[in-house]
């Protein structure tokens, strides 16, 4: 699967389309994305930070591309999903990195690290489910 | 039920128009209840945050963006004297597919407060639906307290 085709596929989503991102990197257990700051993205509209929910929603998104990046119709049927805030997000690009930790028949396991300048500065970090039957 | 002051209500409706832009604005949310119980928040239906083609299923972010959202407001209204609010930690589990075009609901109460967190549980199901619950949420938010309250600070200067 290469991150072109990934692309057109995520400009097939119009939730994908709200969060405005593009994946930058693949492989059958890792995705990487990119997503562009906005102003409906905003949650604290006085530090102009990003929205915890849209942070949560990017991440989602990037563990369901990294779990299925063929899907055909909609994406990976989410379960559920835990978040650790660890710092806030402000104005500008914000990225994603989904592991698969684990994949069987029926089930996915990933964690997401999201962060902006500095990798080691890490803005949130989840732990998502899919159901993949 | 409803032991919450007029002043609080006022308070919450200028914040609310206050905010001009984001993505609380965005979602157009409409507060149907308020009370020191909780508070129930509508969410009209948008095809921008579905994810299908024919735009009837809502995203799981959606919800959990509107759960992170309503406990923010839940806090405001249960806690006196807040500065600043970070949500901690958030966990959502999708109960059922959110395939519908109905408006969304959202139960969120503010379970427990002490000096420096709070602890949020709500309930998201689609309006007329109340017995077929969509998704939960639990999240514990770190306060700040002090001399500017998120109130003043959500408010002052502005006119947009």
């Amino acid at each position: 699967m290469d991150v072109q085709t990934v692309n057109a596929n995520v400009s097939r989503v119009p939730f994908f389309r709200f969060l405005n991102f593009e994946v930058r990197s693949l492989d059958s257990l890792h995705a990487e994305a990119e997503m562009t700051f906005d102003d409906r993205h905003i949650g604290n509209p006085i530090m102009e930070y990003y929205h915890g929910g849209i942070i949560a929603s990017f991440m989602e998104a990037t563990a369901a591309i990294a779990v299925q990046p063929d899907f055909a119709d909609v994406p990976a049927k989410p379960i559920n999903l835990t978040v650790d805030y660890l710092r806030p997000g402000v104005k500008g690009p914000l990225f994603a990195r989904a592991n698969v930790t684990r994949k069987g028949k029926r089930m996915a396991s990933v964690s997401v690290l999201s962060w902006q300048t500095d990798r080691e500065k890490a803005v949130a970090e989840g732990l998502y489910h899919f159901l993949l039957v | 039920m409803s032991d919450i002051t007029q002043k609080k209500m006022e308070q919450i409706a200028q914040m609310w128009n206050a905010r001009g832009k984001g993505l609380i604005t965005h979602m157009a949310l409409e507060i149907e209840e308020v009370s020191t119980e909780g508070v129930r928040v509508r969410m009209p239906f948008n095809p921008d945050f579905c994810v299908d083609a024919k735009q009837s299923l809502l995203h799981g972010g959606i919800l959990t963006a509107l759960l992170d959202s309503v406990f923010g407001l839940a806090n405001f209204v249960a806690i006196e004297g807040v500065s600043t609010m970070a949500t901690l930690d958030l966990r959502v589990d999708y109960l059922r597919p959110a395939r519908s075009r109905a408006d969304v609901i959202v139960q969120a109460y503010c379970f427990r407060k002490t000096r420096h967190i709070a602890f949020n549980s709500g309930s998201v199901w689609f309006a007329g639906h109340e017995d077929a619950e969509i998704a939960r949420g639990t999240a514990s938010f770190a306060l700040t307290r002090g001399e500017t309250s998120l109130f003043d600070a959500m408010t002052k200067g502005k006119t947009s």
